[in-house]
Formats: C-alpha cells, structure tokens, sequence
C-alpha cells in the first residue's frame, strides 16, 4: 500500500464516500481507515446475518474490505458507494457461508399464518406476546431464537428482514442493495416477517410448551 | 377465538377477511402507506375481530424483537484489525 497521495480536507468537514473512494484509488491510507472506522461495524453486522458466527462475521468484514481495496478501480462514481459496497460485503459473507454450510433449508411456505377456508383466524397462537417481549430474559431468548428462524429463510427474505429490521435501513437502500423493485422489497419483507412471527409463535404457543414441559 | 357462525361477525364482510388483511394489507396498514378510506376499513375490522388484534400485536412483538437484535456487539479493535488486514496483504495501491 503506498503513501498516502491525496490531501486531506482541512476544513473540518467529514468527507463524502465519494471523496474517500477517489482518496483511495489514488493510495490514500488514511481515506482507506476512514473508510472503514465509517462502515466496519454495519459490515460486520451485515455478514453476521448471514453467518451467525462472530468469528465468521469478522473474518468476512475483513475479506469485504480487502475486496473494496482491490476493486475500487472498478467502481462506477456515478453509482451510490454504499450499493456497491453492500453487495461486495453480502457476497463475500454468502461466498464464507456456502464453504460452510448450505443455507436457507426452509421453505417460506411452511411457515405462514393458518387461515380457516372462509378467511378466519381461528385460536390465537401468540398469546403472550407483549409479556415475553417485557420479560427481559424471555425477551433475550426470543430474539436468539428469531435470529436462528431468519437464518433458515431463504436468502432472498433473508436479505431483506435482516436489513430492513435488525439493521433498520430504509426501504429504498435496501432495494437499491439487493437489485430489486420497491414492490419486490414489501412482499418480501412481509413474507420473512410473517414466517418468523408464525415460527416464534410455534415455540410461544401452550400447546408446544406443554408438549415441551412433559 | 371460536369461529363465528358464517354470516356473522366482521370477517363475512365481502371485502376484508383477517386473510386478506395478514396476508395484502398488513405491511401497507403498519407502514402507514395504505390509503385512508382502506384503512378505515381494516381498522373496522380490527375493531370488531380479536384474533386479528391479538395477530396485530405479535406481529409488532415480532417487529421489536427484531430490533433488539441490532445493538450487536462489535469486536473490540475490529477496525484497527480489518486495516491491518488489508495493508498487510496490499503493497501497492489499488
């Protein structure tokens, strides 16, 4: 890695992605630590959800930058860097997870709300909710036990309910990451909410936990 | 909730079924993206049907589990060390 080549900003003001990007294409070292103190913790995130191993997540944050580093060259500056770079972190982490294991076994059918053939719901499957949720161990254990049902989705819902409600990222990003229509998103995200929701109230339900308890 | 009597209750209307309003309607109702007259419609429905209600809210426990996921600890250093990585295994500039 060469010196650094591109003067910095003196004015105090934070630096856009882009002004980072041209700082390192032209060997900047610094613009490349900025870069990622800005981005390595939504990496690292990012790549969790799709490994569920810290230890995986980092290795695959490592990779995420190393191929920014070596294909910023290729980055088209009209484009927005975080797609770009959202994409490269996603492929590398999903890359790490098939040398790993298969991904996505579940069917997003097999999990969905029940309805009667005229269109009810018929017992409520989820009765505590609001209790679990304020009960901070349950609460605790929920949430392990979501983050394991996404993990069985596929990569497609995956994707979305991950960014969309863990990493809370706005619709439009998120579409613009992945490639795909805003109504594409919706339909998506609801589905993968729909099967964590029915997943989590399989494991809530009375009859389960007393199927459990005996 | 015992199923009601076919004829009865909100879920006859011809327009809303709690299918129709978990499976289309949901997202648009929670994201405030649905159009008024809609959604005064569903909210109808909710009024007047508890399992949809209590779908209602595991569908928002669900939403806040979800985001208690975030707070997601961050190795320590793990930016010293993602640089360290690359400037190890990039001599030149890219």
């Amino acid at each position: 890695m060469s010196a650094p080549g591109v003067s910095h900003r003196d004015d105090g003001s934070v630096p856009s992605d882009l002004d980072l990007v041209r700082r390192i294409k032209a060997g900047d070292e610094q613009a490349l630590e900025q870069m990622i103190e800005r981005y390595h913790a939504r990496v690292y995130s990012l790549s969790y959800g799709v490994l569920r191993n810290a230890e995986d997540a980092e290795e695959s944050t490592q990779d995420a930058f190393l191929t920014l580093y070596r294909k910023i060259g290729t980055f088209d500056e009209s484009k927005k860097f975080f797609s770009w770079f959202y994409r490269v972190a996603l492929n590398q982490a999903y890359s790490r997870a098939r040398r790993r294991r298969a991904g996505g076994k579940v069917s997003i059918r097999e999990h969905l709300p029940r309805f009667g053939e005229d269109g009810h719901l018929a017992v409520p499957d989820w009765p505590d909710a609001t209790v679990a949720i304020e009960d901070e161990v349950a609460a605790r254990e929920l949430a392990a036990r979501a983050e394991g049902f996404i993990g069985e989705l596929p990569r497609a819902y995956r994707d979305v309910i991950w960014m969309a409600d863990v990493e809370e990222m706005p619709a439009a990003e998120i579409a613009e990451v992945l490639g795909i229509s805003i109504p594409a998103f919706k339909s998506r995200l609801h589905r993968a909410r729909l099967h964590v929701r029915q997943r989590l109230a399989e494991i809530s339900s009375p009859t389960r936990r007393s199927l459990v308890a005996s | 909730m015992t199923r009601r009597a076919k004829g009865h209750g909100p879920c006859h209307s011809e327009e809303i079924t709690c299918k129709r309003l978990v499976m289309e309607a949901l997202y648009d109702f929670e994201e405030g993206t649905m159009p008024e007259a809609e959604r005064a419609e569903f909210e109808r429905h909710l009024a007047l049907c508890p399992p949809c209600v209590g779908f209602l809210d595991s569908y928002r426990a669900t939403g806040r589990t979800l985001r208690a996921l975030k707070p997601r600890e961050v190795p320590n250093a793990l930016a010293r060390t993602v640089f360290e990585f690359v400037k190890a295994r990039c001599g030149k500039k890219p």
